[in-house]
């Protein structure tokens, strides 16, 4: 009972150090340097204390200073209330859909058996898909909200945006949960041990439509329509400033990592090396006794599976500063009349083969 | 209009009016864009790694101010009068500058020495005007005023401080030597 | 259900899209009737970049305005200083040696080619793609370079005289511009590999922005806006200036005259102005780069020294500037956007009586409202990029 609860305790600190303490700040300073770096240019690396600089890693510290000092202010004639809560229930999803997604195994410790993840919900992917809706309301609200006429335009755009790309985003997944057997994401993961068995030889097409839908869903580019800084200044964002405002961007960053998380674990063999099971990584550590095996085991697969997020994030990243935007149209007519029937035609697929088998 | 095909010379750019099936699914030419960014995102990253020698590394960026650049010896940076070597000025105060100046910048006030010099008592170049034509330079009789490669020092917080005197403006003839060699390189013999 | 919608009160959302917005560049203001997302009607308000050059122009001498046409189309000032020399050299009735001409064309070329280097830049930013507008600021900067190593100023040139030229090439300008160009290409040929086949671009401009090739003779189009429509005139081919009548070069030419036909006319027009300014380097003789007109054109410093002659003339001409013989013309060049036309009016006086413009951007900018009146918000972007409106030549 108690050794349940510290475990908890530690896995939830884990991840909430991780995501919000580490990757929130650090993919700021990513996006920055790695765009620099694609552009044949520095990137921001002038903030420094006491003279060090450290390649610009002081940026975000500066940018949360600036924010925290910035008036906050909501517009004339806006609504107080909605323009308040909009960015709280955009940001709320992002941090707990990370709850259900397994960054380990199942090992031995301490005669106890910890199960690295905070959630093991015996309907893991669906959680997901239910926090992923109530986002789109804080980009509604935002635009709405603002009394103002190019906001309107954005939230708009992004509710007709979000919507869609859930339904095809849910009916991707549905070839992944055939194949398994499961929607428990931890069972995923393990099924995952043999190396051909990784998602990615599995469904293929399944990868590619649902990596390109969670982007639309989170909407960075190319699906970037509703916060189009050309078209529409800052689309839903345009009348907010300071803390909200940072809410609103967390919570991009932190679904891009959530993004990463879902696409590792389903498609490209969650925790696991490449014909490397538990097991065996176990028995390679046994020179440490037991507990000290597990405890080598767990840094080696919690080290590959933010490995792979990492690379993920990356990918999202080199994709969003390469490619222009799409048209508001465009975005829809991809998604209803391409992505749907490409998926149902992969659902049916699946279901032949599987069949056969 | 009387002008034939052959000398006009069109050329179609246009290859197809619909879209081929390559470049209708998106994903190939996504890969291949993907790929160019890519490369230039490992060729900086392994430049910033490894010691630069300056030939992999294609950063554009000057880092200012540590790092200047070296400007070519043609820039017309801010306007200076030439000072002789006891320290008076070249300039005999004809007033071409004041004419031909297309901002009207300079303002000079003109005196006689006892022995028939003329010299100008009070020279004023208003900096927030100057738009670093260099005809001033080129129109000056006497190349005592030339345009220095100096960029900076030019922003101040009270817009009075940007009218410099004569004192401000006079550097020794030794300090712009290479501008005074160039412009007397080029309209000096002015090629006709 | 049109019952029901005969009964919901619904109105047209009127929208400001206004001078400081990101993509209106040249400060410019578009006055938006919306139906959702679809544009009902539109109205194009000029005149924020506004400075009164024309009559600026009338204050100074003939010499002094040089500068300011620098100031006119700000992408590529030494085409203007090209034109308005060119302009005032018809009216006096001389010509320039022959070297001159070809470093005039140089000029002019890489003038363009920064022009359209700027404009692709730009409209890759606004449709969201980052890198591609970097790459070709990198190239517009080793551009600039060479510019400054020739004249002393990246962008304000005050390179071309009423008579000549300001100073000769200088050395290494071969070497150097061979070495630039290499490092163009290469980014030229990234951002093609970037855009132009990448079928998320395609769509943003391809059909949109359409204008048929007779409207776009009737609203006075002339440029890349008009080749893209399939009419092959280049003022540089129909009424030869300085050298082009010996350069080997085609025009680019679209067929629909969308937006994409636009963007393929002008990295074409990329590629053959490069090749100009290749055959002219090559072909350049040696001589003298002046007239050798006192009245017209300022002497040498040694002249100036030596020959009391050249010493009046040189007072006269500044202080009083240079006299034309009375009379008008209208002379034209092929700038960036189109036909850059100086109509100049000279009363015998140094001052010019009339100094009037004509700028290439203003009827393309005038015919917006048909371009996009039923399409999407989104349309006016590529639309407005792929025009080229620069503010100080559509305002003066």
């Amino acid at each position: 009972m108690v050794a349940d609860l510290i475990e908890s305790v530690v896995k939830i600190l884990f991840i909430f150090s991780v995501n919000i303490g580490f990757f929130s700040p650090i993919l700021g300073w990513v996006e920055r340097k790695q765009s620099a770096l694609m552009q044949d240019r520095v990137g921001a690396n002038r903030a420094d204390i006491c003279g060090f600089t450290l390649i610009g890693l002081f940026h975000p510290i500066a940018d949360a200073i600036k924010v925290l000092t910035k008036e906050d202010f909501v517009p004339t004639g806006a609504d107080r209330l909605f323009h308040t809560l909009a960015p709280f229930i955009s940001l709320t999803p992002a941090i707990i859909a990370f709850a259900v997604i397994p960054f380990g195994g199942q090992y031995e410790l301490f005669g106890h058996r910890v199960n690295l993840i905070i959630a093991d919900l015996d309907v893991g992917i669906l959680f997901i898909f239910a926090f992923a809706s109530l986002a789109s309301f804080g980009a509604v609200l935002g635009g709405w909200a603002s009394n103002n006429n190019w906001s309107f335009l954005g939230g708009l755009r992004a509710s007709a945006q979000m919507l869609s790309y859930e339904v095809v985003m849910g009916l991707n997944i549905i070839g992944v949960i055939m194949v398994y057997g499961t929607l428990r994401l931890s069972e995923i993961g393990a099924m995952q041990v043999n190396f051909f068995n990784w998602g990615i030889f599995l469904q293929p097409v399944g990868f590619v439509l649902f990596f390109t839908c969670a982007i639309a869903e989170n909407k960075r580019a190319p699906f970037d329509v509703a916060e189009a800084e050309s078209e529409l200044v800052a689309g839903y964002f345009t009348e907010y400033s300071g803390m909200k405002f940072v809410m609103f961007w967390m919570g991009e960053f932190l679904e891009i990592v959530t993004i990463a998380g879902l696409v590792t674990t389903m498609f490209f063999g969650a925790w696991h090396l490449p014909f490397v099971s538990d097991r065996m990584l176990v028995d390679f550590f046994g020179f440490a006794g037991p507990n000290g095996a597990s405890i080598l085991a767990i840094l080696v697969n919690v080290a590959t599976f933010f490995a792979k997020v990492i690379f993920f994030i990356w990918l999202q990243m080199t994709i969003r500063w390469t490619l222009p935007r799409f048209r508001y149209d465009q975005v829809m007519r991809l998604g209803w009349k391409m992505f749907l029937p490409i998926a149902l035609i992969n659902i049916f697929i699946t279901g032949l083969v599987l069949l056969a088998k | 209009m009387g002008i034939s095909i052959e000398k006009l010379k069109p050329k179609r750019v246009r290859k197809n009016i619909e879209l081929t099936l390559w470049e209708r699914l998106y994903i190939f030419e996504i890969i291949r864009g993907m790929h160019i960014t890519s490369m230039h995102f490992f060729i900086n990253l392994i430049g910033f790694v490894l010691p630069p020698k300056g030939k992999k590394r294609r950063i554009m960026t000057v880092y200012y101010p540590e790092e200047k650049l070296t400007l070519p010896i043609a820039y017309r940076g801010r306007p200076v009068l030439v000072a002789r070597e006891n320290g008076s000025e070249k300039c005999v105060a004809c007033g071409l500058c004041e004419k031909i100046c297309p901002a009207s910048a300079i303002s000079i006030v003109a005196e006689e020495r006892e022995n028939g010099e003329r010299y100008p008592s009070s020279y004023t170049l208003d900096m927030s005007r100057c738009v670093y034509c260099g005809y001033c330079e080129e129109v000056c009789p006497k190349e005592a005023i030339v345009m220095s490669a100096e960029y900076e020092g030019l922003a101040k917080r009270n817009r009075n401080n940007l009218r410099f005197s004569k004192e401000k403006l006079l550097r020794s003839e030794k300090s712009v030597k290479d501008r005074i060699e160039y412009i007397r390189g080029i309209y000096a013999k002015c090629n006709y | 259900m049109s019952d029901t919608t005969k009964d919901l009160h619904s109105e047209y959302m009127v929208i400001n899209m206004g001078p400081s917005h990101p993509v209106t560049h040249g400060t410019v203001k578009f006055l938006l009737t919306l139906e959702g997302e679809t544009i009902i009607d539109m109205k194009v308000d000029i005149g924020y970049l506004h400075r009164g050059f024309e009559k600026m122009c009338e204050n100074g001498t003939w010499e002094q305005v040089m500068p300011y046409t620098d100031r006119l189309n700000y992408v590529s000032p030494l085409i203007n200083n090209v034109g308005y020399a060119l302009a005032v050299e018809k009216l006096i009735g001389i010509d320039v040696p022959e070297r001159c001409k070809y470093i005039r064309v140089i000029a002019s070329e890489l003038a363009r080619i920064s022009d359209h280097y700027t404009n692709i830049a730009a409209s890759g930013l606004e449709l969201g793609a980052f890198t591609a507008f970097l790459y070709f600021v990198e190239a517009r900067e080793l551009l600039w370079d060479l510019i400054e190593m020739l004249c002393g100023a990246r962008v304000t040139a005050n390179y071309i005289r009423i008579g000549g030229l300001k100073n000769d090439l200088p050395d290494g300008f071969k070497a150097k511009t061979k070495e630039v160009f290499k490092t163009c290409r290469e980014l030229w040929a990234d951002v093609d590999k970037l855009l132009t086949k990448n079928r998320i671009f395609i769509d943003r401009v391809r059909n949109v922005g359409i204008m048929p090739p007779e409207d776009a003779i009737a609203w006075g189009f002339t440029g890349p806006c008009l080749r893209a429509c399939g009419i092959p005139y280049d003022v540089r081919k129909f009424h030869p200036y300085l050298v082009y009548d010996q350069m080997d070069f085609e025009i680019p030419v679209g067929e629909k005259g969308d937006n994409f036909d636009r963007y393929l006319v002008r990295m074409e027009e990329i590629n053959q102005s490069m090749r100009i300014v290749e055959q002219a380097l090559d072909q350049i003789p040696s001589g003298p780069i002046n007239v050798n007109m006192p009245e017209y054109r300022w002497q040498s410093k040694d002249d100036i020294g030596n020959r009391i002659e050249s010493l009046i003339f040189h007072f006269k001409t500044v202080t009083e500037g240079i006299k034309p013989p009375a009379g008008e013309i209208y002379s034209a060049v092929e700038g960036a956007n189109g036909e850059l036309g100086f109509y100049l009016v000279s009363d015998g006086s140094g001052k010019p009586y009339k100094c009037r413009v004509r700028p290439p951007c203003f009827p393309l900018t005038a015919a917006m409202p048909k371009m996009v009146k039923g399409g999407f918000i989104a349309d006016i972007v590529p639309t407005f990029d792929m025009i080229n409106m620069i503010g100080g030549e559509c305002d003066r």
